[in-house]
């Protein structure tokens, strides 16, 4: 995948706004692989919604989404099983780990399905990230920062063209988000994708192609 | 481990799986039990040589008191009634008996002499099979076949009480009969013997090409009207030849209509137990497609979690098919076991008591067995998938 479109598009609960003033609702956008994206936003701005759109949870918008022009309203179960196994990937905001699984287990879940990355390659990032002996604790344990280091590791085992981060350091200071930001970068650049990159704050510190604000 | 099965496994209610474990074993065995004795017990009823086999069944017309008395021929069976009888499924074969239309006067010089009739079957009716059973005019020989209880009463009553010897089928065989035929306005005198034995047919039977040379030559005016019918049936245990001959107010012979009678009952006392056993089988279904359903609604968050990390449907439901397909393949083998060992006790039992082993064997459970888990897994197979794409497309 090498584009993602927005034609117009608006979330149902905002088409009767008459002040939305958004770079990205009711506008044109175009999201390119390889290039990477902030989008900056306040609270209540629909920023959750527009990755529930980009990831195909939702579908209660107006305008038209598409992926290399094809529009996503129309992808059945089976095209977001491979969209979401081969071309996106996303770390959720409430990251959507399993609390009864350990650390290893709730990456490995992803992982297995299209074993992208070795054993060595994971330890290696649990290692980076300031996490390696939390490996076999059940993540209902873990604390929210810990937590969204596992979800980020987990979303990056799987080959994608662009990566959605909802929030990604919500919860680091600013070594961790540092440390988190190298990982990705590596693995964005080495699969050539894009990112898009949402944040009400903080946010992730490398250098934006555009940013736009919700 | 796998770790879908770790996740999903959660939830699982092992009283609720027990539950439906033991009620869907009742009830598959008795299913099971239902379709293998039947399949054992009907082919007894049928067939020549079973239990209460018997492929023939002789029929008449009631006699009516007032009608015999007024010479009406109320008792005999017209062209429509043949026809009729000919174009039932049951029947095979109809064959009408004819029966001689003047005199007959048989003796054994010096011992004994009487009033006699014959009557007649078309040959492959009977079950007498010899050479002799020809009539040759230039012999004046009439081979003559008897009901073989008809050598028991001479044997036992008759020769007993008179002082005469007691005579074996052979020795009875090779005495020579004098026969006087008489109608028309005359007399003639033949010779005859017993040809042989029936089981089957209960009268004095003569061949059919015989009868219809004196009958012609004897009576030439009097139409031989079929006063008895024999009919060859498809399967004795067939309860619609009860059916029929109730309906037309025949008379059977020998209640060899009894088979019909008794495959019918056979059929509605292992119909209602089948139905039993379905009913519970169903029931505990039921309960085991609600389990899961109670199980997958407990992890509703984790399957929807799993579809949006691009596990497909098919995926996620593999536990749960898995679960499924190994309780209802347990369940099946233990019941085929059951029924197995069922079927040797009874089977032993009634070998003892009735000879004769069953020729169907064990392969009708195997059948319905397998078919049954294949409907039961297929079903829930569809179910599960249902559910779980209700809740991943969930937006």
């Amino acid at each position: 995948m090498k584009l993602i479109t927005l034609d117009s598009v608006v979330p149902e609960i905002f088409a009767k706004r008459k002040d939305l003033r958004s770079d990205i609702w009711l506008a044109p956008v175009t999201f390119e692989r390889g290039k990477r994206y902030l989008v900056e936003a306040a609270s209540g701005s629909g920023k959750s919604s527009l990755c529930s759109f980009l990831y195909g949870q939702r579908g209660d918008y107006r305008g038209r989404i598409s992926f290399d022009g094809d529009d996503i309203s129309r992808f059945g179960r089976g095209r977001w099983c491979d969209v979401r196994r081969r071309e996106l990937s996303m770390l959720f905001q409430e990251l959507r780990l399993f609390p009864e699984l350990t650390a290893w287990e709730n990456v490995q879940i992803k992982n297995r399905i299209e074993n992208t990355q070795s054993d060595s390659t994971i330890e290696s990032w649990f290692e980076a990230l300031g996490i390696a002996d939390k490996r076999k604790a059940r993540v209902a344990l873990m604390s929210y920062g810990q937590q969204q280091r596992v979800a980020l590791m987990r979303a990056l085992c799987q080959p994608f063209d662009f990566l959605l981060l909802d929030e990604p350091v919500s919860h680091l200071d600013e070594e961790n988000g540092r440390l988190m930001c190298d990982i990705i970068l590596q693995e964005a650049s080495r699969r050539g994708a894009g990112i898009i990159s949402t944040s009400i704050g903080r946010h992730l510190d490398m250098e934006y192609d555009k940013v736009l604000s919700l | 481990m796998n770790l879908i099965w770790k996740l999903l496994r959660r939830h699982i209610s092992v009283g609720q799986l027990a539950g439906f474990f033991l009620a869907d074993l009742v009830g598959t065995v008795i299913v099971l039990c239902g379709i293998q004795i039947y399949s054992d017990m009907a082919p007894m009823l049928s067939g020549s040589d079973g239990l209460l086999g018997n492929d023939y069944i002789v029929i008449s017309k009631p006699v009516k008191q007032l009608g015999s008395l007024m010479g009406r021929s109320a008792a005999h069976f017209s062209e429509s009634d043949i026809d009729d009888l000919k174009a039932q499924p049951f029947a095979r074969n109809v064959g009408e008996f004819r029966s001689s239309q003047y005199g007959v006067y048989l003796g054994l010089p010096g011992v004994f002499a009487t009033d006699m009739f014959f009557e007649s079957v078309p040959d492959r009716f009977i079950d007498v099979t010899t050479d002799e059973w020809r009539f040759d005019l230039s012999k004046r020989d009439i081979p003559i076949i008897l009901p073989r209880n008809y050598l028991n009463l001479y044997n036992f009553g008759f020769a007993q009480t008179k002082g005469l010897p007691q005579l074996s089928e052979g020795v009875s065989q090779s005495i020579s009969f004098d026969i006087e035929l008489s109608g028309s306005g005359r007399t003639e005198h033949f010779k005859g013997h017993v040809a042989g034995f029936s089981d089957r047919l209960n009268t004095v039977l003569v061949p059919e090409s015989f009868m219809e040379w004196a009958n012609d030559r004897f009576a030439p005016s009097k139409s031989a009207l079929a006063s008895r019918l024999i009919v060859e049936v498809e399967n004795p245990a067939d309860e619609s030849i009860a059916a029929y001959l109730q309906q037309r107010g025949y008379e059977v012979e020998n209640n060899a209509a009894d088979n019909s009678k008794i495959g019918f009952l056979l059929k509605i006392v292992v119909s209602v137990v089948m139905a039993i056993g379905l009913i519970i089988s169903i029931l505990a279904i039921y309960i085991l497609t609600l389990s899961i359903y109670l199980l997958l609604q407990k992890n509703t968050d984790k399957l929807e979690n799993l579809s949006l990390l691009g596990y497909s449907a098919r995926r996620i439901a593999a536990p749960y098919s898995r679960l499924t397909v190994t309780l209802n393949v347990a369940i099946m083998l233990l019941a085929i076991s059951a029924v197995y060992f069922v079927r040797e006790a009874y089977m032993t039992r009634v070998a003892a008591t009735l000879g004769g082993a069953s020729q169907t064997g064990f392969l009708p459970t195997i059948i319905a067995g397998a078919l049954l888990t294949a409907v039961v897994v297929t079903f829930d197979s569809i179910v599960i998938r249902r559910k779980i794409n209700s809740i991943a497309s969930k937006r």
